[in-house]
Parts: C-alpha cells; sequence; structure tokens
C-alpha cells in the first residue's frame, strides 16, 4: 500500500482527475487531496470547499482523503483545529518561524507538520523538537514535487540540504514522502521516490516506510483521533448479524417447517425435532446385524 | 576472475499530459494516451545526451566522471516508449535520479514527460524478460478495456483509435518529410 498524502485541490477537475488517475497508474493505493487555508481560518467551515461525495471521476480501487494545511503564522489562532477534524480525514500544519514549529511539535493536535523545504530556515532542526512530535505520533513531511518542476536552482538546493538536515536530525523514523504536485508531471512512481530518499541519505527500507508504514499510521491515527472513544477504544465490528441475513434465515425455517409439515401429517409440536419413526418403515439394520441374519439363515438352508 | 560490475535500468517514458494539439481533435483513452509512442526524432543519442545533462545538473563533474564509464542505451524502443540503461553498478541511483529529474525530452521535441524506472537488473537477460513482460500486460489490459468500453459505444473502442492515431501519424509523417527534405540533408553535414 503507497500513500501519497499531498495532492492539492483545485478547481480545475479535469486536472486534477488526470493527476489522480496517473496516480493510481503509478501504484498508489490512497490519495489525499489537500486543501489550504493560508491565513486565518474563515468563521464559517461549512461546505467545505472539497466536495462531499467528490465531483471527480476517481479509480475504483483508489481510496481518496480529504486533507487541510493550515499555515501557523502566530500562536494564538490555532484553538479551531477541532472544529477542522469534523471535516477532514487528516490536518496538516505548515509552521512558518521557529516558535510555531516549536509550538506544533510540541503541543497542537494534529497530525503531520508539512515545512516548506524550498525556503532556507535560520537555524538548524533540533532532534529534541523534532523527536517530541514523532513521539507524539505527529509526522513530519518532505515534498519533493518543487525539486523536480521548478527551475529556480536555489529552491532545488535548498529543498535537498533541507531534506539532507531533516533525515540526519530525524534519523530517518518519522518521515513521509509526498508529492505535493500541481500539475501530473510532478508525480513520481514510489520506487522512484525511494531512490530520490536514498540519494539524500535515507536507506531504502526506511525510504519504503516513508511511504508505506508512517503514512499508513497517520491516516489510521487520525482516524481514531475522530471515530474512537478518547482515541482509544474503537469498535471494529459489534458482533450483531447484518438485517439481510437475519431474514434470510427466518424464511428457511419457515419453509422447512412447512415442508415437514406436508411429509408427516399431524404432528404434536412438543415432538417436532425429534426423530419420528413411521410405523410401516422398519428400524435400520446394523451391518453386524445383517451378517448374524446371513450366518443363520445359511446355517439354516444347510 | 574480475569483471566489471554493471547494472540495467528498465525505463519507461510516461506522457500523463495531453499535448495541446491532440486534444482538441478528439479524446482519446487515459490508458492510450498514457502509455503513447514515444515521438521517432527521440533516438537513443538524445537520450543518452539528456541522461548526461541530467547528472551534470544533479551531481556535476563528479558524478559525470563516475557514472559515464560504462553509460549505454542497450536498448530503445520508441514504439512502446520503453529503453534499457546500461549504467556501473556502484553509481546507478545516480543515473536513477537523473531520470528522476527528468521532465520534458530534450530540445527539439519538449514533450513533457514522465520516466519511470520499472526494474533494476544484473543482468540483461533478466531486464529484457521484464520489457516482454510488461509489453505482454500492456496488451493484455487494452483488450479488457476494449472489451469493457464496446458496452459505452463511445466509438471504436481501444483498437479503432490505435489505428486511427496510426493513420494520422503516418500522413504527418510523410508532410513532414515532404517538407523537410532538403533540410535534414543540411543538418547532418
Amino acid at each position: 500500500m503507497f500513500y501519497d498524502l499531498n495532492v492539492p485541490w483545485n478547481d480545475n477537475i479535469r486536472e486534477l482527475q488526470r493527476t489522480v488517475a496517473f496516480l493510481d497508474e503509478l501504484g498508489y493505493d490512497v490519495v489525499a487531496l489537500t486543501h489550504t487555508f493560508s491565513g486565518r481560518l474563515p468563521t464559517d467551515l461549512t461546505p467545505p470547499p472539497i466536495p462531499h461525495p467528490l465531483s471527480l471521476p476517481t479509480p475504483s480501487r483508489l481510496r481518496i482523503l480529504r486533507r487541510c494545511n493550515i499555515y501557523l503564522t502566530d500562536a494564538a489562532t490555532n484553538h479551531r483545529i477541532p472544529q477542522l477534524q469534523q471535516h477532514y480525514d487528516i490536518i496538516a500544519a505548515r509552521p512558518t518561524d521557529e516558535r510555531t514549529l516549536q509550538q506544533a511539535c510540541a503541543s497542537l493536535d494534529i497530525d503531520l507538520i508539512s515545512l516548506d523545504l524550498t525556503q532556507r530556515f535560520e537555524k538548524h532542526f533540533k532532534f529534541p523538537m523534532l523527536g517530541t512530535a514523532i513521539t507524539r505520533g505527529v509526522k513530519i513531511e518532505l515534498c519533493y514535487s518543487q525539486a523536480l518542476l521548478t527551475g529556480d536552482a536555489t529552491a532545488k538546493r535548498n529543498l535537498i540540504s533541507n531534506a539532507t538536515q531533516l533525515i540526519r536530525v530525524t534519523r530517518g523514523r518519522g518521515l513521509i514522502f509526498s508529492s505535493e504536485a500541481r500539475s501530473v508531471l510532478a508525480v513520481r512512481a514510489p520506487s522512484d521516490v525511494i531512490n530520490l530518499a536514498s540519494i539524500w541519505g535515507l536507506g531504502h527500507e526506511r525510504g519504503k516506510d516513508g511511504l508505506t508504514k508512517e503514512p499508513r499510521s497517520v491516516v489510521e491515527f487520525a482516524r481514531l483521533k475522530r471515530e474512537s472513544f478518547r482515541g482509544v477504544v474503537d469498535v471494529v465490528a459489534g458482533g450483531e448479524q447484518p438485517a439481510f441475513e437475519i431474514v434470510e434465515k427466518n424464511k428457511q425455517i419457515q419453509k422447512t417447517k412447512k415442508q415437514n409439515n406436508i411429509q408427516q401429517k399431524r404432528k404434536a409440536d412438543s415432538l417436532e425435532g425429534t426423530p419420528v419413526r413411521q410405523p410401516g418403515e422398519e428400524k435400520t439394520m446394523s451391518n453386524r446385524q445383517k451378517k448374524r441374519n446371513k450366518k443363520t439363515g445359511l446355517e439354516a438352508e444347510q | 576472475m574480475v569483471r566489471v560490475k554493471n547494472r540495467y535500468l528498465v525505463v519507461k517514458f510516461l506522457y500523463p499530459s495531453t499535448t495541446p494539439s491532440s486534444s482538441s481533435k478528439d479524446v482519446v483513452p487515459q490508458l492510450l494516451q498514457l502509455h503513447q509512442p514515444t515521438p521517432d526524432a527521440f533516438h537513443a543519442g538524445l537520450l543518452l545526451r539528456a541522461i548526461r545533462d541530467g547528472i551534470t545538473e544533479l551531481f556535476g563533474d563528479y558524478g559525470m566522471g563516475m557514472a559515464s564509464t560504462s553509460l549505454k542505451i542497450n536498448y530503445h524502443s520508441p514504439a512502446t516508449s520503453t529503453a534499457i540503461i546500461r549504467c556501473p553498478q556502484a553509481h546507478y541511483q545516480m543515473v536513477w535520479a537523473a531520470l528522476t529529474y527528468m521532465t520534458k525530452l530534450p530540445k527539439p521535441i519538449n514533450t513533457p514527460v514522465v520516466v519511470q524506472v520499472v526494474r533494476v537488473s544484473g543482468t540483461i537477460k533478466k531486464a529484457e524478460m521484464e520489457v516482454i513482460r510488461r509489453a505482454k500486460e500492456i496488451i493484455l489490459r487494452a483488450k479488457i478495456e476494449q472489451r469493457g468500453g464496446a458496452d459505452n459505444a463511445t466509438g471504436d473502442g481501444m483498437v479503432g483509435h490505435i489505428v486511427k492515431m496510426v493513420e494520422r501519424r503516418r500522413e504527418e509523417q510523410v508532410l513532414v518529410r515532404v517538407e523537410e527534405g532538403e533540410e535534414e540533408d543540411d543538418s547532418d553535414e
């Protein structure tokens, strides 16, 4: 199962549909469509910008999730994240400076930290900060598409240096690779992404985890947070029978009853179920009894 | 006995975005459009040059020196948009990364492309087998889609489209040849 958790939503449905179809063709199984809130959150969150159900046809094999990105500009405006969780499957935050990154790592109730890697960060990333995020289950996302499409050489360089920094600091744990593809051409196959990661200094196994295991844990954690009891207990199957099966069974029981009634004309209800011998019918003989009868018969002839 | 060790990359060229010329005329099925044939102008020499440019852009002279020792296009088929590239075993990842970073075919053609490495192999035999397997698979898929598409009555289905495309390409090629017959001679010199 390969995951691509960042495909930006745009109103150009044809282009988006093409991207999704191409992702399916390349072998991805789960794709998250992202809506980005730049600046402050609007007061009215309904209706969400990504329509429900989706307005574009999607390949049947592919699972589509909804995700929102929020820019963290200052610490005060982020008390409304729980409201967002009702509308989206995944909540990601994009910190813009050191302080908000600290806040996102330590306390915010989000699922993903997505950094804009084309920028140059003033300070080095520190393990204690990112380590707390990873132990909390908040993963860090690397988006590779800007490196492919921009002609801007400094952006490319920044992305590579930031990616290697992040890989070094987190020791390869808790990283997710996603495309953030604004056009179809920025999407790459999973194996190509793993190779890119290994060029950046992440081993093959870890690179694969970044496309399979880690994003899966993000998706499942987010689901549990929304649907389960306090994020701990979830009812997977209640053990009840589906309604139509019960109906079928009742029908069958009635049928068998009817048949019984036809064969054996009148029976007391209490006797039903116990094998009843018809008067004309002989008792079935055991094999031993048959042999014995035969023997006695032969002896009598002699 | 020591020998030079190589890696063989099986490469597939995919065309996810529509070219402006074909989009207006008729709608080609998604599968067919994605796996459309590479323009004939894109020959093995151009591919090799594109890879070299990519490596120099990403890894500089050092990467070029390391990778170019046994870089070679063993097989290139524009019709199926596949190629087999030989590269040194120790540095195949550089060549792969250069291919990943490629977004369009080189200068005179400029078609947007996504290059996918579908198999890395130590021997050319296995690489060739993979190419054949892929080709068979895609034909099977096209046939299945054709069967499914017959009910929709959208037209002649997959095979009809292919026939149409081939005819149109032939016509275009003839026209191009007539126009550029003299220019080609100049460029060869």
